[in-house]
């Protein structure tokens, strides 16, 4: 097929197949099998054009309402049954230091095994303001996520992650997991041994492969060094390393229970370690 | 200004941290240290040990291979955060500190790896 092709057998197919009206003028954009919901909800704003309000809810119960204009977020106006929300609701407009907020509120909004629904309205001020907000292509950049491809196709999911490990899977599962994911693209890869999410991964398959190397030949010895910085023994615990942690990368390890985590972060990641930590334990 | 003056204004700018001492990792001892609440002799010993575990393999040498040399470490546990930073310059010296999770971590880093380098320059 013709690549240019493409998005536009992806709207055409998209409108005749996951689209129809549900109450209150809601219309389905992904149903409970899809495996990608959050492309789907992406895509929305990828078609938006001319300034719009879109509403999206999901069948597990989160809500989120966006000003959406040009491809762009513009604005954060309404989230409910979503924690951690305030800073880019509080946002006239939403601009690069929210991004990563974003993408946690998008993602649990969309959480797999649910099927999500939008409703448009006219946009609540002039929406003429295209040249600032976040551009919707970015944010799937950061996701992994391709907008023109086929919806329900592989190339909807990012190939090096298995079916049951896309970036916006829903905050759920156990502990280590939860706490890898609220880290979002930040950490790039990770990869968990034993426990309750034993095998539970995601990242580029070559430093998934190393940090998995890794672990099978240092995994007792980084247990033990992680028992020295325990209070309590066999604690929950989490070290950090990096250069200055306020840039540049970092390495990342966890254990909880039976489980170790080990992974590679990117970017200004400190600031995302207290939330993450806190509610991941909440969330046990 | 000295180094107790120095820790007392980041205690009163940071209200989420608990404790931050000066430690020598060479030789495992605290330095000097300004806290909030009373910290023993056998916590701050236990504290500056796990400032040396921290920068220990086999984590240190998986963060060597991949980015280079870490000069700062985070310890999370479900009763608070432990920072420690190393000086690039004197790799002995280091900072110890004990925090609330609620703390703005990014604000904090900054202003403790100021401080580091101003005592580890003699400044």
């Amino acid at each position: 097929m013709n690549k240019a092709i493409i998005p536009i057998v992806a709207r055409l197919q998209a409108l005749q197949t996951a689209s129809h009206v549900v109450s209150g003028r809601m219309r389905t954009i992904a149903e409970g099998s899809d495996r990608q919901p959050l492309a789907a909800l992406l895509r929305e704003v990828n078609e938006t054009v001319l300034g719009r309000t879109l509403a999206f809810a999901s069948g597990a119960g989160p809500q989120v309402t966006l000003e959406v204009a040009g491809r762009r977020v513009l604005r954060l106006v309404a989230a409910e049954g979503i924690a951690g929300a305030d800073a880019c609701l509080a946002a006239h407009t939403l601009d690069d230091g929210h991004k990563d907020d974003l993408i946690r509120i998008l993602q649990a909004v969309t959480p797999r095994g649910h099927p999500v629904s939008v409703g448009s309205h006219p946009i609540g001020r002039g929406g003429d303001e295209v040249s600032v907000g976040l551009p919707v292509a970015l944010l799937a950049d950061l996701l992994l996520i391709d907008l023109d491809a086929l919806p329900g196709s592989a190339g909807s999911t990012p190939a090096s992650l298995p079916d049951n490990q896309a970036l916006d899977m829903p905050l759920t599962g156990a502990m280590l997991q939860r706490f890898a994911l609220q880290f979002g693209p930040s950490l790039m890869a990770w990869l968990i041994i034993g426990g309750d999410d034993d095998g539970a991964f995601a990242g580029p398959d070559e430093m998934v492969s190393h940090l998995g190397g890794f672990l099978d030949n240092e995994g007792a010895a980084l247990s033990a060094q992680l028992d020295r910085l325990a209070t309590h023994p066999g604690g929950a615990v989490s070290l950090m390393l990096g250069a200055s942690l306020l840039e540049g990368h970092g390495t990342l390890c966890a254990r909880q229970g039976g489980g170790l985590l080990l992974g590679l972060l990117e970017g200004e990641t400190a600031q995302l370690l207290p939330r993450a930590w806190a509610t991941a334990l909440a969330k046990g | 200004m000295g180094v107790n003056e120095t820790f007392a204004k980041v205690l009163s700018a940071f209200p989420q941290a608990r404790l931050v001492a000066f430690a020598d990792l060479a030789t495992s001892m605290i330095l000097a240290s300004q806290g909030r609440d009373d910290f023993t002799q056998e916590s701050l010993d236990r504290l500056v040990l796990q400032a040396r575990t921290s920068f220990d393999d086999p984590l240190f040498s998986l963060s060597v291979e991949a980015f280079g040399e870490p000069h700062s470490a985070i310890v999370m546990e479900a009763a608070g955060i432990r920072v420690f930073l190393r000086s690039e310059s004197e790799p002995a010296d280091a900072l110890c500190c004990i925090c609330d999770h609620s703390i703005d971590l990014a604000a904090f880093l900054a202003r403790i790896r100021d401080t580091l380098d101003q005592i580890s320059s003699g400044g």
